[in-house]
């Protein structure tokens, strides 16, 4: 962190403990009580949101449990308040853990449904359950003492400052960890994350049982904070009002989750003022004005798309004077706010300020000044390198798609050390090869044996975790990372750290940190990216991310390293280096097939090749041999039987 | 046994009701992998405008016409403002968000204009019950069953049998594909939304009378009927007749015999472990997914 940046900190930490002492009043410290108690919410869901892509409806739910936690337990047992926090977030985080595991098999809106079903099981729950929770009655309960001192409004203002300024400590670690990492590669692409041996199943069951950790912790303040809590509070405009905290804020940003959770509670505050809101409405139509005109001289607009979000500004000033009271119409209001979110604000405040000002995002991840000695050769060696014998045994594989035999029967034996060429005709076979190879499909038959262990069955993390990688023929890269990070996301098996490591910056934690960014490095050298590693892999040109898929799969450590059509849409001097890295990678000992459609490229530094034709082998052998077979000829130009029969079923994807 | 019977008669209609909404999800799934958070409470501003209508001295059959007509003019609208610039920016998220923003504020446009109280819908039919299998049954139930079957009928011979259908089954296959083949894919996606809003205002207006009106009645519907759609199969018309009624006869059944306040959690249940175990639903086809 920088010195300045630290002072800020600093600086904002002291200001928010020395508030109550100069404002005495106490409806202003339970205001910014509030915020904090739900900043610790929006840090939490940030997590899923903005790291993982996940939309969750089920985050009031979860606030709930974590206040009923709190709240029951003092009813029934009169816990203090250091028993009732921790049961809080552990009893929550288990219900995060029920709630992944409907949301391991589905995403996207199926998952917001999930989760609101969630949140709305768990509302009928608090209501029905009466005997527990005193149902819609609601419970009562007082602040808590510490250390047999009961605290006051004020006092228990700092307790909430110091633990929302420990959860945001501890989020931004986890957030900039390996495993921050982990969920924001689920997001960017999860077939890269499993076949990175990241487990997509594992990660999006994690990021819930964090996020629902915060959100349990927030939920046991918010119960002490309002010292009563009652089943309607945690109902679904709850849920929208975070969503739209996370959004409005910026995603992937604790500034951006402090400032959502100030404008969700100020704003029904605003709304309730209507002399207020009128003045508000009127300098944000005019701020609105503003900022579309700048926008349309400089072109970076059009007026027809300014237009909308011009009238509707003016629209709601207009509204607030024709209306005598906002607050019946607040949730419109929301909803209003929420579609210019999402449509015009899509990176949130933070975003737009970043954008408008030109501040680069901080780059996690980057080794900084003295740690930054990469390895000039950081490929590993692989396992058992020299050792000779076959490496990969594929014994009568059949993988069917309906109808369609995608493969056929293909036998196919790999040695140790060597580079086998995999070719054939578009739709021949070679993409599913590699995709059973992996762990993406289950063959319908046949036995896949790698250094001696069966594939078939295995999930792609664990497969790729024994030591095959691969990169994909439409690339697969972690778009919004940047290249070192989607390289260290390859290193993500190096790791020992776990959360509480993370958590607590331990020198294990801070060890492996260092180790991978060195590496992470190294290994873009190797490739030639050293220069792009702070650049987004979506901003990469084409033939620049492929080399990056081979450094990224090259980060596992692997033993058998597939590549698919590694030459695709590279110029001649590239494909020429491509060679040298290939050849660089066998030296180390790793085993290479090769998907490639570059004649020249497989004849020159293939061992052996391997033609599929319709999903069966036609041939095998040297290059030379594969290169004079007839049956090849035929398969790539066209034999004399023009009435080739599988002709019109060719579908499989190549 | 004649208490059971009762139950399944009156989750039957219940069910019904869900298909109705679930079916309203299948069409615009179909036609933009898309759905409206806000369905339910496309059901609720059916139901409330048909009360105003009906309240207004309209005749209840006369009413349903206009109604089915607003539903389709309120769909359309939703799909302008919320799916259309989500679509074209290719953003999940913004499709999500944006339709329950809209659904949000339909519902408290909704409690500014009729209140906050539920309000009575009155019967078109007799509202003393007639026997049937030595069970009461009530008259309004028996419309509901056979007027959600001929609705989701209607739709689907449209879909087969006109080239408009057509357009939409294409646009269903290869969206990208239809719209070369010279099919404005945009207006078939509006016209699917349009549909599946005059589904749920139909539906709306339909249970009405058998249920209280008001502007919460929404929400926990369409989420019950999401369930439907999943338990159902999203690509699946019988589908979600079977797993409506299943829903249904859970749902009364459990408010019977264990508390009323418990009876949205078997559908909500449903949904979760369905789709833990089955994403595809119990008649959909899973998708092979392609690297």
């Amino acid at each position: 962190m920088k010195t300045s940046q630290l002072l800020l900190a600093i600086a904002g930490v002291a200001a928010l403990l020395l508030f109550p002492v100069g404002i005495d009043n106490p409806y202003y410290i339970h205001l910014l009580e509030t915020i904090m108690i739900y900043a610790i919410v929006l840090f939490g869901l940030d997590i899923v949101v903005g790291y993982t892509g996940q939309v969750s409806l089920g985050h009031a739910g979860l606030f709930g449990l974590g206040a009923y936690a709190a709240g029951v337990l003092v009813l029934k047992l009169a816990a203090p308040f250091w028993i009732t926090v921790p049961v809080a977030i552990l009893f929550t985080a288990g219900f995060g853990a029920l709630l992944a595991l409907p949301a391991l098999r589905v995403s996207g809106p199926y998952l917001a449904m999930v989760t609101l079903a969630f949140g709305t099981i768990i509302q009928i729950l608090i209501n029905e359950m009466s005997f527990l929770t005193e149902g819609p009655m609601g419970i009562k309960l007082e602040k808590p003492a510490l250390f047999g001192h009961k605290l006051d409004e004020r006092e228990f203002y700092w307790v909430v400052a110091v633990l929302m300024v420990l959860a945001l400590i501890v989020v931004h670690r986890i957030l900039r960890s390996h495993l921050g990492r982990a969920f924001e590669a689920l997001r960017g692409s999860p077939v890269a994350s499993d076949c990175m041996g990241v487990s997509v199943y594992r990660y999006k069951v994690y990021a819930f049982v964090i996020s629902a950790g915060f959100a349990g912790l927030a939920g046991c303040l918010y119960a002490y904070s309002e010292q009563y809590i009652s089943p309607n509070t945690y109902n679904f405009e709850l849920t929208v009002l975070f969503l739209l905290a996370v959004i409005m804020g910026g995603r992937k940003s604790r500034i951006g989750a402090m400032l959502g959770a100030t404008i969700i509670v100020l704003l029904p505050k605003l709304l309730d003022d209507v002399v207020l809101f009128r003045y508000v409405s009127v300098a944000l139509a005019v701020l609105v004005m503003a900022t579309a005109a700048v926008a349309i001289r400089r072109g970076r607009a059009t007026p027809v798309q300014m237009a909308i979000p011009v009238a509707g500004s003016i629209a709601l000033a207009g509204l607030s004077f024709w209306l005598d009271t906002m607050t019946d119409w607040r949730l419109s209001i929301f909803g209003v706010i929420m579609l210019f979110v999402v449509y015009y604000l899509q990176d949130g405040i933070v975003g737009f300020v970043r954008k408008a000002f030109n501040i680069r995002t901080p780059q996690p991840g980057a080794p900084t000044e003295g740690e930054g000695r990469a390895q000039s050769d950081a490929v590993s060696t692989a396992a058992h390198a020299g050792a000779s014998g076959d490496l990969l045994q594929a014994g009568g594989v059949l993988m069917q798609f309906g109808g369609l035999k995608a493969l056929n029967n293909v036998d196919l034996t790999i040695r140790r050390g060597t580079i086998h060429g995999l070719i054939g005709p578009n739709g021949s076979g070679k993409s599913t090869m590699m995709n059973v190879l992996t762990g993406i499909y289950v063959p319908t038959a046949g036995s896949l044996v790698f250094a001696g262990r069966s594939l078939v069955g295995r999930t792609s993390a664990d497969i790729a975790l024994s030591g095959i990688a691969r990169t994909f023929q439409n690339v697969q890269l972690f778009g919004e990372m940047t290249a070192l990070q989607n390289v260290q996301v390859g290193l993500h098996h190096s790791f020992r750290s776990n959360l509480l490591d993370v958590a607590l910056g331990t020198p294990r934690y801070r060890r492996e940190r260092e180790a991978a960014a060195a590496r992470a490095l190294g290994l873009l050298k190797f490739v030639g990216l050293e220069s792009f590693a702070a650049e987004e892999a979506r901003n990469l040109p084409y033939g620049k991310q492929r080399l990056l898929e081979i450094a990224r799969a090259l980060a596992l450590d692997p033993q058998l390293l597939l590549l698919d059509e590694p030459a695709a849409g590279l110029t001649a001097p590239d494909i020429k280096e491509l060679m040298v890295i290939i050849r660089k990678i066998r030296e180390h000992g790793v085993t290479v097939i090769l998907i490639e459609h570059h004649m020249d490229v497989v004849m020159s530094i293939c061992d052996t090749v391997s033609v599929l034709d319709f999903g069966q082998k036609i041939a095998e052998g040297v290059p030379a041999a594969v290169q004079a077979n007839e049956k090849v000829i035929e398969a790539y130009l066209g034999g004399q039987d023009a009435a080739d029969p599988h002709a019109a079923t060719t579908t499989a994807n190549a | 046994m004649q208490i059971l019977t009762q139950l399944i008669f009156s989750g039957i209609a219940l069910g019904m009701i869900y298909a109705v909404i679930a079916f309203g999800y299948q069409l615009t799934f179909a036609t933009s992998d898309t759905l409206n958070f806000g369905q339910g409470d496309a059901l609720m501003l059916g139901a409330l405008v048909g009360l105003t209508l009906v309240n207004a001295g309209m005749n209840y059959w006369l009413m349903i016409p206009l109604v089915c007509l607003f539903g389709a003019f309120q769909g359309a609208v939703v799909e302008r403002i919320g799916v259309r610039p989500a679509i074209k920016i290719k953003s999940e998220f913004g499709w999500i968000m944006s339709t329950i923003a809209l659904g949000i504020i339909f519902k408290n446009v909704a409690e500014n204009v009729w209140g906050r109280d539920d309000l009575k819908f009155p019967s078109p039919l007799p509202e003393s019950p007639i026997k049937f299998l030595n069970a009461n049954v009530l008259p309004m139930e028996i419309l509901v069953v056979a007027g959600a079957i001929l609705m989701m009928l209607a739709v689907e011979l449209f879909n087969r049998r006109s080239i408009y259908g057509k357009a939409v089954v294409a646009t269903f296959n290869d969206r990208d594909a239809a719209k070369l083949m010279g099919i404005n894919t945009g207006l078939v996606i509006t016209f699917s939304y349009a549909l599946s809003s005059m589904t749920a205002a139909f539906a709306g207006v339909l249970i009405a009378p058998l249920t209280l009106t008001g502007a919460t009645m929404g929400a926990v519907l369409g989420l019950k009927a999401f369930a439907v759609a999943i338990i159902g199969g999203l690509t699946s018309g019988m589908g979600i007749v079977v797993g409506g009624i299943i829903l249904g006869i859970a749902e009364t059944t459990t408010g019977f015999y264990l508390s009323t306040g418990y009876k949205d959690v078997p559908g909500l249940v449903l949904l979760l472990i369905v789709l833990a175990v089955r994403p595809a639903g119990l008649f959909g086809k899973t998708a092979i997914k392609k690297v």
